[in-house]
């Protein structure tokens, strides 16, 4: 029984995306076809342009409809930094996502070289074990984290946002089933040269695996990165929180700042999205190969 | 070879070196087993524990052991069960937006011109990575019943303003198309890959032999994304719910009159809002076994009728 996303992957031919159209489609099909996808395109890029739009709108603009603010501003940007300590959020979420991503594949590559490498009991139960964490929804295991993290003293602390991301069931699975493709012969050679497994792990597998680790960077960063129910849980004070904590501040119940909210949601989104910007063939295919999460 | 100049040396080496093979995969395993065993299989086992008890998480109160009374209560619950309904509502809301319209789009526009396509995979994959709370926080903006854009154009046409996320009947649509919005885009790449990889001589023969437009679709390309379209069923079913937790927090506190509360969302109401552990625990258990169910029902059926071209 196969549970994990990554053992997915293979049937879902995603990565020859570009094919070549050999033949060209009939004019009216081809422009029903742009129809569509310019509709699609627009639904899933507005809401984004709009937040962008109206956190550029000066304050007594901020209920305007025009496409472009007639002078764009950025009191709002302002009023957010004021508000609450952006700066320092976004230093704590680059932190945190910086570290998680680190040591998610550290422990990632530990874990899969020992099922690539050895044969010893219980090895397909641990590694079914471990690929069955990922189907066990992050609520049923929240008060007995959450209660962990009182009782280690860790609450409102980035320790406890990093510590049960140490090591996590896609990375392990994704770069288990890279191992299982890497050429034995390489392997053996190395092992005849006397190399300690360590060795053998660092210099020869690591480097080869880059495809595959630059894959799971990109993912782990951004889910990170945008991770919300956990800090929701732990965060206190604005100084120990994450970006996404921070958005939900300008969100009170006697009415919402729209322009500081979505100044505050552009700064967050930003980063992301430059990432996005630079990578974007690499960003798409890292998320093709792992499934949808 | 190695092996072989070893065995010359006798048995205490060869001991050694066996006892060392059992120990140094665990070592490399120790950190990630170790770390997914505190967070993930040690809180199943206390969360089974919990639901037998009664307890509101202060340290200074007791636990107080109340036996099935936790999971009779929530039987009893009329929200539970309209969140359990509500879970259902989501999924098969979401099915349609996660699946059946990407597959739609992706095979009628798998002629367009590569450029052009490439084109609009870059701007349809950008809700994926946005933040759930970020999309949250637009959405209601754009959705505000006063100054909201849609609103405005809803308005504009000369209709009255819709509440979206205020009218019971309405909001739980609202949360879905939401959610549905992060992932449409993505499940159009997906399938438009898995598409684009059919062989075009199998398309080409089925013409030759003068199969119709449809005949095309119906017999050659949905029988060969079938396991894509089951991939992409399976990941709504069990995760659909899930992914709306967000939304749902930050937008409508799981109101109005539970209208969009699902049963992820009332683990977190029962948890945290009434800070009562035996029946968020208790929930806990019954949607951990029921999705345990579902998962392996969906798994034997997607091993069973996937279908593999190569």
């Amino acid at each position: 029984m196969t549970i994990d996303a990554a053992a997915f992957a293979p049937s879902i031919p995603a990565i020859s995306i570009a094919r070549p159209t050999k033949r060209g489609a009939t004019g009216l099909n081809k422009s029903v076809g742009h129809l569509v996808m310019a509709v699609l395109a627009i639904f899933c890029l507005f809401p984004v342009y709009w937040m962008i739009v109206t956190s550029l709108r000066p304050a007594n603009e901020v209920f305007d409809t025009s496409l472009w603010p007639t002078a764009a501003s950025l009191d709002n940007y302002v009023y957010a930094l004021n508000a609450i300590p952006i700066i320092e959020m976004l230093g704590n979420t680059l932190l945190v996502s910086a570290v998680v991503t680190v040591v998610q594949l550290f422990t990632g590559l530990l874990a899969a070289y020992a099922f690539a490498r050895w044969r010893f009991p219980f090895d397909k139960l641990t590694y079914t074990l471990i690929a069955l964490t990922w189907l066990v929804p992050f609520q049923v295991v929240m008060i007995p984290n959450y209660l962990l993290v009182a009782d280690l003293g860790l609450l409102d602390s980035l320790a406890a946002l990093i510590l049960p991301h140490f090591a996590a069931a896609l990375a392990i699975l994704m770069l288990a089933q890279a191992m299982r493709s890497f050429p034995r012969e390489v392997l053996e050679a190395a092992r005849m040269d006397g190399a300690k497994s360590w060795r053998i792990l660092w210099e020869v597998i690591a480097p080869n695996l880059r495809g595959t680790i630059a894959s799971l960077t990109i993912l782990i960063f951004i889910s990170t990165w945008n991770e919300y129910f956990w800090p929701l849980l732990l965060s206190r004070t604005p100084e120990n929180s994450v970006i996404q904590i921070g958005i939900q501040m300008f969100m009170t119940s006697e009415g919402t700042q729209w322009g500081p909210l979505m100044a505050a949601s552009t700064m967050a989104s930003l980063p992301i999205l430059l990432l996005y910007v630079g990578l974007q063939r690499q960003v798409i295919q890292s998320f093709m190969k792992s499934g949808i999460r | 070879m190695s092996e072989a100049a070893l065995s010359t040396h006798g048995g205490t080496v060869r001991r050694r070196r066996m006892d060392n093979w059992r120990v140094t995969p665990w070592l490399y395993l120790a950190p990630a087993v170790l770390t997914l065993a505190i967070w993930i299989y040690w809180p199943l086992i206390d969360a089974s524990r919990l639901s037998f008890y009664e307890w509101n998480m202060l340290p200074t109160t007791p636990q107080t052991y109340v036996g099935w009374q936790n999971y009779i209560n929530i039987f009893a619950l009329p929200k539970f069960w309209q969140a359990l309904w509500n879970t259902g509502i989501y999924i098969i809301g979401l099915l349609p937006i996660a699946v059946l319209i990407p597959l739609a789009i992706a095979i009628y526009t798998h002629d367009l011109p590569a450029r052009a396509r490439n084109f609009y995979r870059a701007i349809i994959f950008v809700p994926m990575i946005i933040a759930p709370v970020v999309a949250a926080a637009v959405w209601r903006w754009l959705l505000d019943p006063g100054h909201g854009m849609v609103n405005e154009a809803i308005t504009l046409f000369g209709f009255r303003p819709v509440r979206f996320l205020q009218d019971p009947k309405i909001a739980i649509w609202t949360i879905i198309v939401i959610t549905g919005w992060k992932l449409i885009g993505f499940s159009t790449l997906i399938l438009s890959a898995a598409n684009a990889n059919i062989n075009p001589s199998l398309v080409e023969a089925a013409r030759m032999d003068g199969a119709s437009k449809w005949e095309i679709v119906r017999d050659i390309r949905l029988p060969l994304l079938r396991s894509t379209v089951l991939f992409l069923v399976l990941m709504t079913i069990l995760l659909g719910a899930q992914w709306s937790f967000a939304y749902i927090h930050v937008l409508t506190g799981g109101g109005p009159l539970g209208a969009t509360t699902n049963i992820f969302y009332i683990l977190w109401d029962f948890g945290f809002s009434s800070l009562s552990v035996g029946w968020s625990s208790a929930a806990a258990v019954i949607l951990f076994l029921g999705f345990g169910v579902v998962a392996f029902v969906l798994f034997r059926l997607m091993d069973r009728y996937s279908f593999h071209d190569n």
